[in-house]
């Protein structure tokens, strides 16, 4: 059966790109299986674990819960659009220097949430740094790599500890 | 894969008019993040998706000249609502549910119609819209009608809505209130689904005694309650441990009157009851003061 594509345009990565798409697709298999980008990964598929997470319009989101169609007329940032000329994004520098990187698998995603965290607010306090990667889900590096180097992304020292503040966090919500 | 077709109106007029052609075949597109698992899920497959993302009267917050009645549009995000002064002033319950509804991402995109709309027992969204009085105003064919929130879910997943319904906005009775506060308790401390929520407000007299409360209880209900007799019981009153002791155990008999003695609640006529304490204990010092 002939399925309706539909057509869909939005700037990924500065790029302007145009893509007929159906109209179940999630963001997610259209950057993946129709642009070829697979540096975006799938993890849960639910909106759980973060691995998926892009940046759209600036803001964190999950391609795997967005729809394709939703991409339309957007400003879109997947983890291909960090570095520059050959050269690593600070985030992603400070990743590498702070050994937050074990197998990897959720760190697009992690240095997705990191980016628009920094685009919506430059100095980030602890706690907001924690709200910001807690829909990041990892399950080897260990956290405490990952919270020093978004710390250090941000411009702070690799001082203080993510449970320290996951605690503050829990008494104020 | 079945085929899908997706539109995309530009203004309410057109999806409303959709919706009075093809409400039956048709998912509604807001945030997506409900409905994206869903259709993951294998659940239900209708031939229409009616994308209600680009229709901006959906996303107008307002407030009344005479300050109360805040409305705010279906297709709001949490985002927004996290950030929106109006709505942390007059509606600090429902600010505060935002800071711990889903993760970034999902309140990013998540909608406070689709929260509401999706009738599940644990949107977060819908204690904080009760202890409002708020009503949903929504749009078909026939013209706009209000539902009151208490109203709007007939059990678990199942709305009042018709097929052919667009929830347009939420009225809200606007409010200032003393003392404010939402909780509730996931299963972790991030990204959580709530097993049980609770939202209220309340304010006090010169003698430091309740002169208006409003309480609601979500998730472990199938469908939202406001707890008129938890209200009664403060109302009038300067509490204390012993009231709030004897609160937490009214609430703990309403819900299970609600629910039966189903297995879970073992777990949730404590957990009710010490979610209540936590929330309720910081009145004591705030009346006294």
């Amino acid at each position: 059966m002939t399925q309706t594509r539909i057509p869909v345009q939005f700037i990924l990565n500065g790029k302007k790109t145009a893509v007929d798409i159906l109209p179940e697709q999630s963001a997610l298999q259209v950057i993946r299986d129709e642009l070829g980008m697979k540096g975006t990964k799938e993890g849960c598929g639910i909106g759980e674990c973060g691995a998926c997470t892009i940046e759209v319009n600036g803001q964190a989101v999950n391609a795997c819960l967005m729809f394709g169609v939703q991409l339309d007329g957007c400003r879109v940032m997947t983890v291909e659009g960090l570095a520059e000329d050959g050269r690593l994004h600070p985030v992603q520098e400070k990743f590498l220097a702070g050994h937050a990187v074990q197998c990897g698998f959720c760190t697009p995603g992690l240095l997705m949430s990191t980016h628009a965290l920094l685009g919506e607010n430059p100095e980030p306090d602890d706690h907001q740094i924690v709200q910001a990667i807690s829909g990041n889900i990892c399950r080897c590096t260990g956290y405490q790599q990952i919270f020093s180097s978004v710390r250090a992304a941000c411009g702070q020292s690799d001082q203080g500890s993510v449970r320290e503040n996951q605690d503050s966090k829990e008494e104020r919500c | 894969m079945t085929t899908m077709t997706c539109i995309r109106p530009e203004n309410l007029d057109e999806a409303v008019d959709f919706l009075h052609h093809h409400g039956p075949d048709t998912h509604i597109l807001a945030g997506g993040t409900d409905l994206m698992v869903d259709l993951r899920s294998g659940k239900h497959h209708r031939p229409y998706l009616l994308d209600t993302s680009r229709i901006d009267s959906l996303k107008t917050v307002q407030i009344s000249d005479d300050l109360s009645r805040l409305s705010i549009g279906s297709g709001v995000t949490l985002t927004r609502i996290n950030t929106l002064p109006l709505i942390k002033d007059h509606a600090p319950a429902l600010h505060k549910c935002s800071f711990t509804f889903a993760s970034r991402q999902i309140r990013n995109m998540a909608t406070i119609g689709g929260n509401v709309a999706h009738a599940s027992p644990c949107g977060d969204t819908i204690p904080p819209l009760v202890i409002h009085e708020a009503e949903a105003v929504v749009a078909n064919k026939d013209g706009n009608r209000n539902i009151p929130l208490l109203e709007m879910n007939k059990g678990a997943y199942q709305s009042a809505l018709h097929p052919e319904d667009l929830v347009v906005k939420f009225i809200l009775q606007a409010r200032q209130p003393g003392f404010s506060d939402f909780q509730k308790i996931g299963r972790r401390k991030a990204l959580a689904t709530s097993r049980m929520s609770m939202a209220v407000m309340a304010d006090k007299d010169s003698q430091g005694c309740i002169s208006f409360i409003r309480f609601s209880l979500g998730a472990c209900t199938p469908t939202p309650q406001r707890m008129h007799d938890v209200e009664s019981l403060f109302t009038g009153k300067i509490p204390s441990v012993k009231l709030i002791n004897q609160g937490a155990g009214l609430l703990a008999e309403k819900m299970v009157e609600i629910t039966g003695r189903r297995p879970s609640i073992t777990y949730k006529e404590p957990a009710v009851q010490g979610l209540f304490k936590r929330m309720i204990y910081p009145m004591v010092t705030w009346c006294r003061q």
